[in-house]
């Protein structure tokens, strides 16, 4: 597979927000920025969780390449589904980002404690949101290498899983 | 010595020659052992207390048995015996001084234990006995003497009763002496007690030197408490043998079975004096026929407090009746026998001395002339009553009378009365004593302590004064109301009952302390302790005390303050702080939760008005558009108006550590983080060096950013320059100043432009949320500093703020 093709390729984003004005500026965010991202929504922790797990309703979810998630949450807050996702073999490899309005130093120390890989605040105005998700478009989803999907799950299933 | 003189005149008529010098010998003796006496009592006090008043009289005794000394050894010139013993006696005397003086000058050089250390290694035998053997032996010589001159004159005396009268005279001045004894018991005040001493002291040697009497004291039960030679020689009992056994010994077993004893002491008790003629038992088991009188002591208020027993063997009487007389002439006070006529009969020296009469001058003349008042009315209502009730109702109790110098002079005197049935009719023998010095004394005293209870009462605490055993001597008005006790109730009463704890337990440390040393520690700091109130209510108290030296020892004098009142400010004091802590921790809570939580809805209407406002522009109306901008505007502003408020509480909340900092580092950031605003006015932005400071780099550099924002914002047109400079305004502080060529600012908003949401400008002028200088403001506070502005509009503003200097100064 090229270089070309793995960027023409949709990209899966499970993003974990509450607020639907935050969800559809998200989405909205990552049409200007990617026409071939798929986000998926998760509105709590717990349907975050059962989507990762593909519990349910989401025997057919696809492993995500990025998980954005909020801190505050109902239910599970972000910081136990954070928890949890980097206390599991089988997803601690999916690069997950904080992206939350709280600029509070207790919550960015906490994040990064609990292996965040980079914690983002959302910013006020549009067009300033629009280059954060540009931004996380071109750096995540574009520019890193993660490793690969399959051989990831055999890891974990190697290890009993 | 001016009274020698008189001295010189003796007793009766018959003296010659020879028992005037006797006399005086015997009073020079007397003198010197009396000097002597002054003098070590005043070495031993000085010893104790170091007070120089002490050693002042210790000099001035000292000069006194100089003179003493002289004196008799011009008396005893022509007696080679008596003037080696006194050469001996002289010796003993420098020695002892010589040693006193070694100990005084220890105890004022290096202090009290030095000088006791000293003096428990003093082995040398002199010692004040030797003094008093040598004393006693050149007395004796001259005694013999004077018996021996005497004899002579008493054959050829027709006085067949004088040695009766002296005989009592004798009593009367044992019974007077004892009863001022039980006086100085109850009375403890120091100068009187002077005076006093020195009678005691000369009683003393005269009951001891009494052969024919026994002479002893009883105490309640008749046990013997005091023994003389007298006794001595007339029941052959050593004193060793005989103190502490009852009195009933000398009695045969018929008289104690019938008795007798214990009926002598109830007559005693009842009548106030028992006389009687007896049959007594001697040690080898012998009998003589005895006088007994036993006299009933009171002390002033009434209570018994023994008996003196006078003995007499009746077959020796005559025979020493001479020596009596010299007795007479050597007692302490001024004896005067006066007959029913009031006319005196006899008299001795020492009245001579006090009255200012030559003997001859006074014999004959009615006592009205030497004691106005007083004496002869007593007279004659003794005349008409028995000799024992006069004398039950005046034992112990001294009549204080005043007497009249030749002078015209008048002086206090107290005065003991006894009457004497003679062959010439009942004579009154009185004991009479100046009493002018105690009166001095007492009237100082009472002086003092009036000043003092003035003093105590005028005092706006309560007051207590206790002495060492606890208890309460002295309150005022204000202790009353606050323990709600009368006066009474108080008195005399343990201070436990006031004070529970920490006060008797003080008073116990505070003894085994100097005074100097309690007072230099307690006095200006107030102890807190709990008082209880007669009702038994609890409430805090302080109490100061100072030890206070009195006559009656060591006193404590206590002020106490009830301090509930102060106490109940305090803890509402503390309460109000906590409450005003909580209340501005909620505070900054409530700032900071409230604008990170409004910024989320703001964030939608933000982006959502912006989206619209892309997507729909120019596809809605002119009104539409218009509307749209309008409520992106308003957004903007309340984006910004939280973001302050952020910052604002954000300071208050962060209570960190101040670290030394380079300001100059916080100023360049915050230049950088303004560089657009810079760059887009064309600022010029200068700055001196600035130097290294205490505190929080993060703060500083919004400080900075702030105070630079505003000079670069508020312009007319032109190039906004901006200049930052330091000066030492005072040692161990940085002052900064901000200078800007802007709009400038009218004096009266140099105050108001520091608080929250103070603006000066239209939204149309310039933008911004009125917060700014309002987070400046708290941060250099924070920093324990203080910020200015100094401007005139039109002329640009200069804001300063001081900052402390950090180690490293650059």
């Amino acid at each position: 597979m090229s270089i070309s093709d793995e960027a023409k390729m949709t990209r899966q984003v499970l993003l974990v927000e509450d607020s639907p004005g935050d969800v559809r500026l998200t989405q909205e965010a990552f049409r200007e920025a990617r026409r071939s991202v798929q986000v998926h929504v998760a509105s709590d922790g717990l349907e975050a969780m059962a989507f990762l797990r593909r519990d349910g309703t989401y025997t057919n979810a696809p492993r995500p390449d990025l998980i954005l998630l909020d801190l505050n949450l109902p239910k599970m807050d972000g910081r136990e589904v954070l928890a949890r996702i980097k206390g599991d073999d089988r997803f601690k490899t999916i690069p997950t980002v904080i992206l939350t309005t709280s600029e509070s130093e207790a919550d960015i120390m906490q994040s990064y404690q609990l292996q965040a890989n980079c914690y983002l605040s959302k910013p006020v105005q549009l067009e300033s949101f629009e280059r954060l998700i540009s931004s996380i478009n071109d750096f995540w989803l574009t520019m890193v290498k993660l490793p690969h999907q399959k051989q990831d799950a055999n890891e974990a299933a190697l290890k009993g899983e | 010595m001016a009274s020698v003189a008189y001295r010189g005149t003796v007793v009766s008529t018959e003296s010659n020659r020879w028992a005037r010098h006797v006399v005086q010998v015997l009073g020079n003796l007397q003198d010197l052992v009396l000097g002597l006496s002054e003098t070590e009592s005043a070495y031993h006090d000085y010893i104790v207390s170091g007070s120089p008043s002490y050693l002042e009289s210790y000099r001035a005794s000292l000069i006194k048995v100089t003179t003493d000394e002289a004196a008799l050894r011009e008396a005893t010139a022509d007696n080679p015996g008596q003037a080696a013993t006194l050469t001996g006696l002289a010796t003993r005397i420098s020695e002892q001084i010589g040693f006193d003086e070694t100990v005084i000058n220890l105890r004022s050089a290096t202090g009290l234990d030095a000088a006791a250390t000293t003096i428990r290694g003093d082995t040398n035998p002199r010692t004040i006995v030797a003094i008093e053997a040598a004393v006693t032996k050149m007395r004796d010589e001259e005694s013999r003497l004077f018996a021996m001159q005497n004899e002579d004159a008493t054959r050829r005396s027709h006085e067949a009763s004088a040695g009766l009268i002296i005989g009592t005279v004798l009593e009367v001045l044992i019974i007077a002496a004892a009863g001022w004894r039980v006086h100085r018991a109850s009375s403890r005040r120091h100068l009187a007690e002077e005076a006093l001493r020195e009678s005691e002291m000369q009683w003393r040697m005269l009951v001891h030197e009494v052969q024919d009497y026994a002479i002893c004291m009883l105490d309640l039960n008749g046990q013997i408490v005091t023994w003389n030679e007298g006794a001595e020689r007339i029941t052959g009992y050593a004193a060793a043998e005989i103190i502490r056994r009852n009195f009933s010994c000398f009695y045969g077993t018929e008289d104690k079975q019938k008795g007798l004893p214990a009926n002598i002491l109830r007559t005693a008790i009842a009548d106030g004096r028992y006389e009687g003629q007896g049959t007594w038992v001697r040690k080898d088991g012998s009998r003589f026929i005895a006088n007994v009188t036993v006299t009933a002591l009171h002390d002033r208020s009434g209570n018994l407090q023994g008996f003196s027993e006078i003995t007499r063997d009746l077959s020796k009487t005559e025979a020493s009746a001479a020596k009596y007389r010299g007795l007479l002439e050597a007692a302490p006070d001024a004896m005067v026998v006066v007959n029913e006529g009031g006319a005196i009969v006899l008299l001795n020296v020492e009245a001579e001395r006090q009255f200012g009469y030559p003997r001859d001058e006074l014999l004959g003349q009615q006592v009205k002339n030497i004691i106005p008042e007083g004496f002869a009315e007593r007279l004659i209502s003794d005349g008409t009553r028995s000799t024992a009730e006069a004398l039950a109702q005046q034992i112990g109790t001294g009549i204080e009378l005043y007497g009249r110098r030749k002078s015209g002079g008048h002086f206090p005197i107290e005065i003991m009365l006894s009457p004497l049935e003679s062959t010439e009719g009942v004579l009154i023998t009185a004991a009479i004593r100046d009493i002018s010095v105690r009166k001095a004394a007492e009237k100082h005293l009472l002086q003092m302590e009036k000043r003092y209870r003035g003093l105590l009462e005028a005092a706006p605490d309560a007051m207590v004064v206790v002495n060492q055993a606890g208890d309460v001597i002295l309150l005022n008005v204000q202790a009353e109301k606050q323990f709600g006790y009368s006066r009474d109730e108080l008195l005399g009463q343990p201070v436990k009952n006031i004070i529970p704890e920490g006060f008797a337990e003080r008073l116990i440390a505070d003894g085994l302390r100097s005074a100097e040393d309690a007072s230099a520690q307690q006095i200006g700091m107030g102890i807190e302790l709990i008082g209880r109130s007669k009702t038994g209510g609890n409430f805090p108290i302080e109490i100061m005390l100072s030890p206070l030296e009195s006559t009656d020892g060591i006193l404590v004098t206590s002020a106490i303050r009830d301090i509930t009142t102060r106490k109940r400010a305090e803890a509402q004091l503390l309460q109000k702080v906590e409450e005003l802590n909580r209340s501005n921790r909620e505070l900054e809570q409530f700032a900071y939760i409230a604008s990170h939580d409004l910024r989320e809805p703001l964030r939608m209407v933000a982006s959502f008005m912006q989206l619209l406002s892309r997507r729909y522009k120019g596809k809605l109306d002119s009104d539409a558009d218009e509307f749209i901008a309008y409520a992106v505007d308003g957004v903007d502003r309340m984006e910004r108006l939280i973001q302050d408020l952020l910052s604002y509480s954000r300071v208050g909340a962060k209570k960190g550590i101040l670290y030394e900092t380079s300001s100059e580092l916080a100023l360049l950031q915050a230049l950088t983080n303004l560089s657009n605003a810079i760059h887009a006015a064309d600022a010029e932005v200068t700055h001196d060096p600035l130097p290294s400071v205490f505190g929080d780099e993060v703060q500083l550099t919004q400080l900075f950013q702030n105070l630079v924002g505003n000079a670069i914002k508020y312009q007319n047109r032109g190039t906004p320059r901006v200049h930052i400079s330091v000066a030492k305004s005072e040692p161990g502080r940085w002052t900064f100043s901000i200078k800007d060529n802007g709009l400038g600012i009218e004096p009266q908003y140099f105050e108001k432009i520091f608080g929250m949401f103070q603006r000066l400008h239209r939204r149309d002028e310039f933008s911004g949320t009125g917060i700014g200088l309002a987070i400046c403001k708290r941060i250099v506070e924070r920093h324990g500093g203080n910020i200015s502005v100094e401007s005139c509009p039109g002329q640009g503003s200069t804001f300063r703020f001081a900052l402390a200097e950090g180690m490293t100064t650059s």
